[in-house]
Protein backbone atom coordinates (compact mmCIF):
# COMPACT_ATOMS: atom_id res chain seq x y z
CA UNK A 1 0.00 0.00 0.00
CA UNK A 2 1.21 3.55 -1.17
CA UNK A 3 1.17 6.37 1.68
CA UNK A 4 1.76 10.11 0.64
CA UNK A 5 4.13 12.29 2.60
CA UNK A 6 1.20 14.04 3.03
CA UNK A 7 -1.16 11.04 4.02
CA UNK A 8 2.04 10.10 6.60
CA UNK A 9 2.24 13.46 8.11
CA UNK A 10 -1.87 14.16 8.74
CA UNK A 11 -1.87 10.12 10.79
CA UNK A 12 0.83 11.26 12.28
CA UNK A 13 -0.86 14.58 13.71
CA UNK A 14 -3.93 14.40 12.43
CA UNK A 15 -4.74 18.02 13.17
CA UNK A 16 -8.79 18.53 13.46
CA UNK A 17 -9.24 15.31 15.47
CA UNK A 18 -11.34 15.46 18.61
CA UNK A 19 -14.84 16.52 19.89
CA UNK A 20 -16.24 20.41 20.27
CA UNK A 21 -17.47 20.98 23.73
CA UNK A 22 -20.78 20.32 24.89
CA UNK A 23 -23.07 22.99 24.40
CA UNK A 24 -21.08 24.94 21.58
CA UNK A 25 -23.11 26.95 20.33
CA UNK A 26 -24.48 26.34 16.41
CA UNK A 27 -23.49 22.80 16.72
CA UNK A 28 -24.06 20.28 14.32
CA UNK A 29 -23.08 16.39 13.79
CA UNK A 30 -23.26 13.47 11.27
CA UNK A 31 -21.61 10.34 11.10
CA UNK A 32 -21.21 7.68 8.33
CA UNK A 33 -20.32 3.92 8.42
CA UNK A 34 -19.44 1.26 6.49
CA UNK A 35 -18.81 -1.76 8.30
CA UNK A 36 -17.62 -4.07 5.07
CA UNK A 37 -15.05 -1.59 4.46
CA UNK A 38 -14.22 -0.92 8.09
CA UNK A 39 -14.44 2.61 8.26
CA UNK A 40 -16.69 4.91 10.77
CA UNK A 41 -16.58 9.08 10.45
CA UNK A 42 -18.17 11.56 12.68
CA UNK A 43 -18.06 15.37 12.01
CA UNK A 44 -18.84 18.09 14.31
CA UNK A 45 -19.46 21.43 12.69
CA UNK A 46 -19.76 24.82 14.85
CA UNK A 47 -21.60 27.04 12.12
CA UNK A 48 -22.73 30.55 12.81
CA UNK A 49 -24.17 33.13 10.28
CA UNK A 50 -23.86 30.67 7.71
CA UNK A 51 -20.02 30.35 8.18
CA UNK A 52 -18.47 26.90 9.79
CA UNK A 53 -16.15 28.42 12.42
CA UNK A 54 -14.67 24.90 13.47
CA UNK A 55 -15.04 20.98 12.26
CA UNK A 56 -13.66 18.34 14.29
CA UNK A 57 -13.67 14.57 13.64
CA UNK A 58 -13.99 11.40 14.98
CA UNK A 59 -12.85 7.93 12.98
CA UNK A 60 -11.92 4.67 12.88
CA UNK A 61 -10.75 3.57 9.48
CA UNK A 62 -7.13 3.31 7.49
CA UNK A 63 -4.63 5.84 7.29
CA UNK A 64 -5.75 7.63 4.23
CA UNK A 65 -9.62 7.67 5.60
CA UNK A 66 -7.44 9.58 8.97
CA UNK A 67 -5.64 12.10 6.52
CA UNK A 68 -8.46 12.72 4.43
CA UNK A 69 -10.60 13.33 7.75
CA UNK A 70 -7.96 16.01 9.02
CA UNK A 71 -7.47 17.42 5.45
CA UNK A 72 -11.55 17.80 5.17
CA UNK A 73 -11.67 19.60 8.65
CA UNK A 74 -8.70 22.03 7.63
CA UNK A 75 -10.64 22.48 4.58
CA UNK A 76 -13.91 22.92 5.87
CA UNK A 77 -12.75 25.59 8.65
CA UNK A 78 -13.78 29.88 8.09
CA UNK A 79 -15.77 28.11 4.80
CA UNK A 80 -19.28 29.49 3.97
CA UNK A 81 -21.80 26.66 4.70
CA UNK A 82 -22.89 26.99 0.69
CA UNK A 83 -19.17 26.26 -0.20
CA UNK A 84 -18.82 23.66 2.02
CA UNK A 85 -21.67 21.59 -0.05
CA UNK A 86 -19.59 21.19 -2.89
CA UNK A 87 -16.76 19.55 -1.01
CA UNK A 88 -15.24 16.87 -3.47
CA UNK A 89 -13.61 14.05 -1.14
CA UNK A 90 -12.13 12.25 -4.45
CA UNK A 91 -10.62 15.69 -4.94
CA UNK A 92 -9.24 15.59 -1.77
CA UNK A 93 -8.13 12.22 -2.04
CA UNK A 94 -6.25 13.02 -5.45
CA UNK A 95 -4.42 15.41 -3.40
CA UNK A 96 -3.23 13.22 -0.79
CA UNK A 97 -2.57 10.57 -3.54
CA UNK A 98 -4.85 8.15 -1.71
CA UNK A 99 -5.60 4.63 -4.06
CA UNK A 100 -8.36 5.18 -6.20
CA UNK A 101 -9.34 1.91 -4.23
CA UNK A 102 -9.86 3.71 -0.91
CA UNK A 103 -12.47 6.14 -2.23
CA UNK A 104 -15.19 4.18 -0.90
CA UNK A 105 -14.23 4.79 2.00
CA UNK A 106 -13.10 8.49 1.96
CA UNK A 107 -16.94 8.93 0.71
CA UNK A 108 -18.10 7.87 3.94
CA UNK A 109 -16.25 11.69 5.22
CA UNK A 110 -18.92 13.01 2.14
CA UNK A 111 -22.07 11.23 3.80
CA UNK A 112 -20.90 12.51 7.49
CA UNK A 113 -20.88 15.94 5.76
CA UNK A 114 -23.69 15.64 4.16
CA UNK A 115 -25.78 14.67 7.44
CA UNK A 116 -24.31 17.59 9.50
CA UNK A 117 -25.59 19.86 6.42
CA UNK A 118 -28.94 18.09 6.58
CA UNK A 119 -29.28 18.97 10.32
CA UNK A 120 -27.88 22.28 9.91
CA UNK A 121 -30.90 22.56 7.21
CA UNK A 122 -33.47 21.66 10.04
CA UNK A 123 -32.22 23.54 12.52
CA UNK A 124 -32.49 26.76 10.07
CA UNK A 125 -35.84 25.95 8.76
CA UNK B 1 14.43 5.17 16.18
CA UNK B 2 15.98 1.99 16.51
CA UNK B 3 14.75 -0.91 14.13
CA UNK B 4 12.97 -4.10 16.67
CA UNK B 5 12.21 -6.92 14.94
CA UNK B 6 10.06 -9.15 16.52
CA UNK B 7 9.28 -11.17 13.04
CA UNK B 8 10.74 -14.43 13.70
CA UNK B 9 7.82 -16.79 12.42
CA UNK B 10 8.19 -14.74 9.21
CA UNK B 11 11.64 -15.18 8.49
CA UNK B 12 15.08 -14.70 10.98
CA UNK B 13 18.44 -13.37 11.22
CA UNK B 14 21.21 -15.90 9.60
CA UNK B 15 23.58 -16.95 12.44
CA UNK B 16 26.86 -15.74 12.65
CA UNK B 17 28.04 -19.76 12.06
CA UNK B 18 25.23 -20.32 9.66
CA UNK B 19 26.92 -17.51 7.47
CA UNK B 20 30.24 -18.80 8.27
CA UNK B 21 29.33 -22.52 7.28
CA UNK B 22 27.86 -21.37 3.89
CA UNK B 23 30.72 -18.80 2.93
CA UNK B 24 33.49 -22.43 3.46
CA UNK B 25 30.52 -24.34 1.29
CA UNK B 26 30.48 -21.89 -0.93
CA UNK B 27 34.45 -21.42 -1.37
CA UNK B 28 35.04 -25.13 -1.12
CA UNK B 29 31.70 -27.19 -2.53
CA UNK B 30 31.64 -26.01 -6.28
CA UNK B 31 32.20 -28.98 -7.73
CA UNK B 32 28.57 -30.50 -8.83
CA UNK B 33 27.81 -33.03 -5.68
CA UNK B 34 26.82 -35.72 -8.28
CA UNK B 35 30.18 -36.22 -9.76
CA UNK B 36 32.18 -38.67 -8.79
CA UNK B 37 35.56 -36.95 -8.97
CA UNK B 38 37.36 -35.38 -5.75
CA UNK B 39 35.79 -32.11 -5.67
CA UNK B 40 32.14 -33.77 -6.43
CA UNK B 41 32.34 -36.01 -3.57
CA UNK B 42 33.59 -33.40 -1.07
CA UNK B 43 30.35 -31.39 -1.97
CA UNK B 44 28.30 -34.71 -1.53
CA UNK B 45 29.68 -35.15 1.69
CA UNK B 46 28.54 -31.80 3.00
CA UNK B 47 25.31 -32.04 1.76
CA UNK B 48 25.15 -35.85 3.49
CA UNK B 49 26.55 -33.99 6.81
CA UNK B 50 23.89 -31.78 7.01
CA UNK B 51 20.92 -33.94 6.04
CA UNK B 52 22.40 -35.92 9.13
CA UNK B 53 22.09 -32.81 11.02
CA UNK B 54 18.24 -31.64 9.88
CA UNK B 55 17.55 -35.74 10.67
CA UNK B 56 18.69 -35.46 13.92
CA UNK B 57 16.90 -32.63 15.15
CA UNK B 58 13.32 -34.28 14.18
CA UNK B 59 15.08 -37.56 14.70
CA UNK B 60 14.52 -39.18 11.39
CA UNK B 61 16.99 -41.85 9.40
CA UNK B 62 18.86 -39.15 7.63
CA UNK B 63 18.57 -40.99 4.24
CA UNK B 64 14.63 -40.07 4.92
CA UNK B 65 15.00 -36.52 4.10
CA UNK B 66 14.65 -34.98 1.06
CA UNK B 67 16.16 -31.40 0.38
CA UNK B 68 13.40 -28.82 -1.02
CA UNK B 69 13.69 -25.19 -2.22
CA UNK B 70 11.40 -24.73 1.61
CA UNK B 71 8.69 -25.36 3.16
CA UNK B 72 6.58 -24.40 0.50
CA UNK B 73 7.63 -26.78 -1.84
CA UNK B 74 7.87 -29.14 0.88
CA UNK B 75 3.74 -28.81 1.19
CA UNK B 76 3.80 -28.90 -2.44
CA UNK B 77 5.16 -32.08 -2.71
CA UNK B 78 3.82 -33.71 0.24
CA UNK B 79 0.21 -32.86 -0.85
CA UNK B 80 0.24 -33.18 -4.31
CA UNK B 81 2.80 -36.24 -4.67
CA UNK B 82 1.04 -38.51 -1.89
CA UNK B 83 -2.63 -37.62 -3.42
CA UNK B 84 -1.35 -37.72 -7.21
CA UNK B 85 0.42 -41.32 -6.45
CA UNK B 86 -3.31 -42.38 -5.15
CA UNK B 87 -4.44 -41.68 -8.09
CA UNK B 88 -5.75 -37.72 -7.82
CA UNK B 89 -8.92 -38.33 -9.17
CA UNK B 90 -11.34 -38.92 -6.40
CA UNK B 91 -8.64 -39.43 -3.75
CA UNK B 92 -9.20 -37.99 -0.83
CA UNK B 93 -7.33 -35.01 1.75
CA UNK B 94 -8.05 -33.92 5.10
CA UNK B 95 -6.87 -30.86 6.25
CA UNK B 96 -7.89 -27.91 8.69
CA UNK B 97 -9.39 -24.46 7.78
CA UNK B 98 -6.31 -22.60 9.44
CA UNK B 99 -3.66 -23.98 7.52
CA UNK B 100 -0.58 -22.37 5.79
CA UNK B 101 -1.15 -20.63 2.37
CA UNK B 102 1.57 -23.41 1.01
CA UNK B 103 -0.85 -26.13 1.88
CA UNK B 104 -4.20 -24.65 1.38
CA UNK B 105 -3.50 -23.67 -2.25
CA UNK B 106 -1.93 -26.74 -3.33
CA UNK B 107 -5.13 -28.54 -1.41
CA UNK B 108 -7.14 -25.83 -3.96
CA UNK B 109 -5.14 -26.91 -6.83
CA UNK B 110 -5.94 -30.83 -6.40
CA UNK B 111 -9.53 -30.04 -5.70
CA UNK B 112 -9.81 -28.56 -9.05
CA UNK B 113 -7.56 -31.85 -10.66
CA UNK B 114 -10.30 -33.87 -9.15
CA UNK B 115 -9.02 -34.72 -5.88
CA UNK B 116 -11.62 -34.27 -2.52
CA UNK B 117 -10.87 -32.33 0.31
CA UNK B 118 -12.31 -31.94 3.73
CA UNK B 119 -11.25 -29.00 5.35
CA UNK B 120 -11.92 -29.57 9.16
CA UNK B 121 -12.55 -26.83 11.62
CA UNK B 122 -11.04 -25.62 14.79
CA UNK B 123 -11.65 -24.56 18.39
CA UNK B 124 -11.89 -21.89 19.24
CA UNK B 125 -8.25 -21.57 20.94
CA UNK B 126 -7.21 -22.64 17.91
CA UNK B 127 -6.92 -26.23 18.07
CA UNK B 128 -7.97 -28.70 15.84
CA UNK B 129 -9.60 -31.93 17.72
CA UNK B 130 -8.71 -35.09 17.08
CA UNK B 131 -12.05 -36.47 16.46
CA UNK B 132 -12.81 -34.02 13.66
CA UNK B 133 -9.88 -35.93 11.74
CA UNK B 134 -11.27 -38.88 12.31
CA UNK B 135 -15.23 -38.11 11.63
CA UNK B 136 -13.59 -36.66 8.32
CA UNK B 137 -11.53 -39.56 7.25
CA UNK B 138 -13.31 -42.05 4.75
CA UNK B 139 -12.47 -44.78 2.43
CA UNK B 140 -11.03 -42.81 -0.38
CA UNK B 141 -8.81 -40.71 2.44
CA UNK B 142 -5.17 -40.81 0.88
CA UNK B 143 -3.79 -38.20 3.28
CA UNK B 144 -4.38 -35.66 6.49
CA UNK B 145 -2.21 -32.60 6.29
CA UNK B 146 -1.85 -31.05 9.64
CA UNK B 147 0.33 -28.22 10.95
CA UNK B 148 2.31 -28.86 14.46
CA UNK B 149 2.61 -25.12 15.52
CA UNK B 150 0.28 -22.64 13.87
CA UNK B 151 1.91 -19.83 12.15
CA UNK B 152 0.04 -17.18 13.44
CA UNK B 153 -0.91 -17.85 17.14
CA UNK B 154 1.07 -20.35 18.13
CA UNK B 155 -1.32 -23.03 18.78
CA UNK B 156 0.00 -26.69 19.05
CA UNK B 157 -1.95 -29.01 17.50
CA UNK B 158 -2.40 -32.76 19.38
CA UNK B 159 -0.25 -34.59 16.58
CA UNK B 160 0.44 -37.73 19.01
CA UNK B 161 -3.42 -38.09 18.84
CA UNK B 162 -4.19 -37.67 14.96
CA UNK B 163 -0.72 -39.47 14.11
CA UNK B 164 -2.99 -42.32 16.08
CA UNK B 165 -6.29 -42.11 14.76
CA UNK B 166 -4.14 -42.10 10.96
CA UNK B 167 -2.21 -45.33 12.22
CA UNK B 168 -5.52 -46.94 13.25
CA UNK B 169 -7.00 -46.05 9.36
CA UNK B 170 -3.94 -46.62 7.37
CA UNK B 171 -3.76 -42.89 6.47
CA UNK B 172 -0.23 -41.61 6.12
CA UNK B 173 0.07 -38.14 8.13
CA UNK B 174 1.98 -34.86 6.94
CA UNK B 175 3.16 -32.17 9.18
CA UNK B 176 4.03 -29.32 8.20
CA UNK B 177 6.39 -28.22 10.95
CA UNK B 178 7.97 -25.42 9.71
CA UNK B 179 6.98 -23.25 12.93
CA UNK B 180 8.00 -26.22 15.49
CA UNK B 181 11.52 -26.86 14.73
CA UNK B 182 13.90 -25.27 17.68
CA UNK B 183 10.86 -24.57 19.64
CA UNK B 184 9.71 -27.70 20.58
CA UNK B 185 11.40 -31.41 20.71
CA UNK B 186 10.34 -32.98 17.63
CA UNK B 187 10.55 -36.94 16.65
CA UNK B 188 8.82 -37.67 13.79
CA UNK B 189 9.65 -41.65 14.41
CA UNK B 190 8.06 -41.25 17.99
CA UNK B 191 4.71 -39.28 16.68
CA UNK B 192 4.50 -41.37 13.99
CA UNK B 193 4.60 -38.82 10.97
CA UNK B 194 4.85 -39.96 7.53
CA UNK B 195 5.59 -36.99 5.84
CA UNK B 196 6.97 -33.38 7.95
CA UNK B 197 7.51 -30.03 5.73
CA UNK B 198 11.12 -28.47 7.15
CA UNK B 199 12.40 -24.76 6.69
CA UNK B 200 15.80 -22.87 7.02
CA UNK B 201 14.81 -19.45 7.15
CA UNK B 202 12.68 -19.55 10.62
CA UNK B 203 15.35 -21.42 12.46
CA UNK B 204 18.33 -18.39 11.67
CA UNK B 205 18.93 -20.36 8.53
CA UNK B 206 19.20 -19.08 4.99
CA UNK B 207 15.49 -18.67 2.85
CA UNK B 208 15.95 -20.74 -0.26
CA UNK B 209 15.84 -24.15 1.35
CA UNK B 210 13.83 -26.62 3.71
CA UNK B 211 13.26 -30.29 3.79
CA UNK B 212 10.28 -32.68 3.25
CA UNK B 213 10.78 -35.53 5.71
CA UNK B 214 9.25 -38.58 3.68
CA UNK B 215 8.91 -42.00 5.74
CA UNK B 216 10.41 -45.08 3.94
CA UNK B 217 6.93 -47.12 2.31
CA UNK B 218 5.32 -43.96 1.52
CA UNK B 219 4.33 -43.16 -2.43
CA UNK B 220 5.24 -40.19 -3.75
CA UNK B 221 5.10 -38.79 -7.14
CA UNK B 222 7.87 -36.32 -7.71
CA UNK B 223 6.69 -32.86 -8.76
CA UNK B 224 9.59 -32.38 -11.17
CA UNK B 225 11.85 -34.09 -13.49
CA UNK B 226 15.03 -33.75 -14.70
CA UNK B 227 17.26 -35.52 -12.55
CA UNK B 228 17.67 -38.50 -9.96
CA UNK B 229 18.30 -36.27 -6.75
CA UNK B 230 17.13 -36.69 -3.42
CA UNK B 231 16.08 -40.26 -4.08
CA UNK B 232 14.49 -39.38 -7.78
CA UNK B 233 12.04 -36.75 -5.72
CA UNK B 234 13.43 -33.99 -6.66
CA UNK B 235 15.06 -33.06 -9.57
CA UNK B 236 17.59 -30.45 -9.96
CA UNK B 237 21.07 -29.87 -8.67
CA UNK B 238 21.41 -29.29 -4.76
CA UNK B 239 21.83 -26.11 -3.72
CA UNK B 240 24.96 -26.90 -1.80
CA UNK B 241 25.72 -24.10 0.43
CA UNK B 242 22.32 -23.21 0.90
CA UNK B 243 21.58 -27.01 2.27
CA UNK B 244 24.79 -26.44 4.38
CA UNK B 245 23.74 -23.67 5.90
CA UNK B 246 20.33 -25.71 6.84
CA UNK B 247 22.24 -27.94 8.38
CA UNK B 248 24.16 -25.49 10.68
CA UNK B 249 21.02 -23.91 11.52
CA UNK B 250 19.49 -27.31 12.56
CA UNK B 251 22.19 -28.24 14.73
CA UNK B 252 21.87 -24.86 16.92
CA UNK B 253 18.40 -25.16 16.72
CA UNK B 254 18.09 -27.02 19.73
CA UNK B 255 14.77 -26.41 21.69
CA UNK B 256 15.99 -27.82 25.44
CA UNK B 257 18.40 -24.55 25.29
CA UNK B 258 16.76 -21.62 23.19
CA UNK B 259 12.53 -22.58 24.23
CA UNK B 260 13.05 -21.30 27.99
CA UNK B 261 14.45 -18.22 27.39
CA UNK B 262 12.09 -17.13 24.55
CA UNK B 263 8.72 -18.55 26.70
CA UNK B 264 10.33 -15.94 29.06
CA UNK B 265 10.48 -13.17 26.17
CA UNK B 266 7.47 -13.62 25.34
CA UNK B 267 5.41 -13.95 28.47
CA UNK B 268 7.07 -10.13 29.37
CA UNK B 269 5.87 -9.06 26.17
CA UNK B 270 2.21 -10.25 27.43
CA UNK B 271 2.42 -8.54 30.25
CA UNK B 272 3.37 -4.99 29.15
CA UNK B 273 0.42 -5.25 26.32
CA UNK B 274 -1.80 -6.87 28.52
CA UNK B 275 -1.11 -3.22 30.70
CA UNK B 276 -2.51 -0.98 28.11
CA UNK B 277 -5.97 -2.85 28.71
CA UNK B 278 -8.84 -4.11 26.42
CA UNK B 279 -6.95 -6.66 24.78
CA UNK B 280 -7.28 -9.94 23.46
CA UNK B 281 -4.71 -13.07 23.24
CA UNK B 282 -5.45 -15.39 20.10
CA UNK B 283 -5.26 -19.21 20.62
CA UNK B 284 -4.59 -21.78 23.18
CA UNK B 285 -2.62 -20.76 26.51
CA UNK B 286 -2.15 -24.39 27.72
CA UNK B 287 -0.19 -25.67 24.00
CA UNK B 288 1.62 -23.14 22.75
CA UNK B 289 4.97 -22.51 21.04
CA UNK B 290 7.48 -20.31 23.04
CA UNK B 291 7.90 -17.90 20.22
CA UNK B 292 4.20 -16.56 19.18
CA UNK B 293 2.22 -14.16 20.58
CA UNK B 294 -0.86 -13.30 18.65
CA UNK B 295 -3.17 -10.13 20.24
CA UNK B 296 -6.11 -8.36 19.25
CA UNK B 297 -6.67 -4.48 20.03
CA UNK B 298 -10.56 -4.02 20.15
CA UNK B 299 -11.42 -0.87 18.75
CA UNK B 300 -7.75 -0.09 16.65
CA UNK B 301 -8.30 -0.22 12.66
CA UNK B 302 -5.80 -2.41 11.85
CA UNK B 303 -4.04 -0.96 8.50
CA UNK B 304 -4.12 2.07 11.27
CA UNK B 305 -2.28 0.25 13.58
CA UNK B 306 0.15 -1.71 11.25
CA UNK B 307 1.41 1.58 9.66
CA UNK B 308 1.82 3.69 12.99
CA UNK B 309 4.10 0.69 14.03
CA UNK B 310 5.34 0.64 11.14
CA UNK B 311 9.33 1.19 13.11
CA UNK B 312 8.08 -2.26 14.87
CA UNK B 313 9.07 -5.17 12.87
CA UNK B 314 5.67 -7.52 13.45
CA UNK B 315 2.86 -8.97 10.99
CA UNK B 316 -0.18 -9.03 11.13
CA UNK B 317 -1.10 -12.49 10.50
CA UNK B 318 1.28 -15.05 8.44
CA UNK B 319 3.90 -12.32 6.83
CA UNK B 320 3.10 -14.41 2.94
CA UNK B 321 -0.33 -12.82 3.36
CA UNK B 322 0.34 -9.70 4.32
CA UNK B 323 -0.30 -7.64 1.35
CA UNK B 324 -3.38 -9.31 1.30
CA UNK B 325 -5.99 -6.97 3.06
CA UNK B 326 -8.24 -9.54 4.10
CA UNK B 327 -8.62 -10.76 7.78
CA UNK B 328 -6.48 -13.63 8.39
CA UNK B 329 -8.16 -17.02 7.63
CA UNK B 330 -7.14 -18.34 11.10
CA UNK B 331 -8.21 -15.85 13.18
CA UNK B 332 -11.66 -15.32 11.63
CA UNK B 333 -11.66 -19.43 11.61
CA UNK B 334 -11.39 -19.77 15.16
CA UNK B 335 -15.02 -17.18 15.47
CA UNK B 336 -12.99 -13.80 15.61
CA UNK B 337 -15.36 -11.23 13.55
CA UNK B 338 -13.19 -9.23 10.71
CA UNK B 339 -12.39 -5.83 12.93
CA UNK B 340 -10.92 -8.25 15.52
CA UNK B 341 -9.49 -9.89 12.94
CA UNK B 342 -7.66 -7.63 11.47
CA UNK B 343 -6.28 -5.59 14.27
CA UNK B 344 -4.40 -8.49 15.84
CA UNK B 345 -0.80 -8.50 15.68
CA UNK B 346 1.47 -11.12 15.65
CA UNK B 347 4.71 -10.75 17.57
CA UNK B 348 7.38 -13.81 17.43
CA UNK B 349 10.78 -13.90 19.26
CA UNK B 350 14.12 -15.05 18.21
CA UNK B 351 17.23 -15.60 19.45
CA UNK B 352 18.67 -12.47 18.87
CA UNK B 353 15.91 -10.51 21.13
CA UNK B 354 16.55 -9.13 24.19
CA UNK B 355 14.40 -7.89 26.92
CA UNK B 356 15.15 -4.13 26.25
CA UNK B 357 13.81 -4.75 22.44
CA UNK B 358 10.42 -6.29 24.19
CA UNK B 359 10.09 -3.62 26.32
CA UNK B 360 10.54 -0.50 23.87
CA UNK B 361 8.16 -2.65 21.51
CA UNK B 362 5.51 -2.53 24.62
CA UNK B 363 5.96 0.76 25.04
CA UNK B 364 5.57 1.52 21.03
CA UNK B 365 2.39 -0.82 21.30
CA UNK B 366 1.02 1.13 24.37
CA UNK B 367 1.41 5.00 22.57
CA UNK B 368 0.10 4.01 19.34
CA UNK B 369 -3.15 1.76 20.32
CA UNK B 370 -3.86 4.70 22.61
CA UNK B 371 -3.24 7.56 20.14
CA UNK B 372 -5.60 5.35 17.69
CA UNK B 373 -8.12 4.60 20.09
CA UNK B 374 -8.44 8.29 20.79
CA UNK B 375 -9.56 9.08 17.18
CA UNK B 376 -12.76 7.37 18.08
CA UNK B 377 -13.13 6.72 21.93
CA UNK B 378 -16.52 5.62 21.56
CA UNK B 379 -16.90 3.46 17.96
CA UNK B 380 -19.58 1.40 17.03
CA UNK B 381 -19.80 -1.95 18.53
CA UNK B 382 -18.94 -3.78 15.08
CA UNK B 383 -15.62 -2.15 15.21
CA UNK B 384 -14.52 -4.39 18.09
CA UNK B 385 -15.62 -7.66 17.28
Amino acid sequence: MEYSSEVVRRFDSPDGAGELPRGTSGLVSGEAEDRTLQVWVRFQLQVTDGVIHCARFRVFGCPHTVAAASRVAEWLTGRAVESARTLDVAAIGAELGVPVEKLGKLLRIEDALERCLVELDHRDV
Amino acid sequence: MREIYLDYAASSPVDPAVIDAMRESLERDYANPASLHAPGRRAHAAIEAARVAVAARIDAPAREVVFTSGATEANNLALKGVIEAAGLRGAHLVTSKIEHKSVLDPARVLAAAGATVTYVDCERDGRVDPERIAAAIGPATALVSLQLVNNETGAIQDIASVAAVCRGRGVPLHVDAAQAVGKLPLSVRGLGIDLCSLSAHKVCGPKGVGALFVARGVRLRPQQSGGEQERSLRAGTEATHQIVGMGKAFELADPAREAPGLEALRDRLWSGLERIGDVRRNGSTAHRAPHLLNVSFPGVEGESLRFALRDLAVSAGSACAAASPEASHVLVGMGLGEALAASSLRFSVGRFTTEEEIDLAAARVAEEVARLRSLAPTPPVWCSV
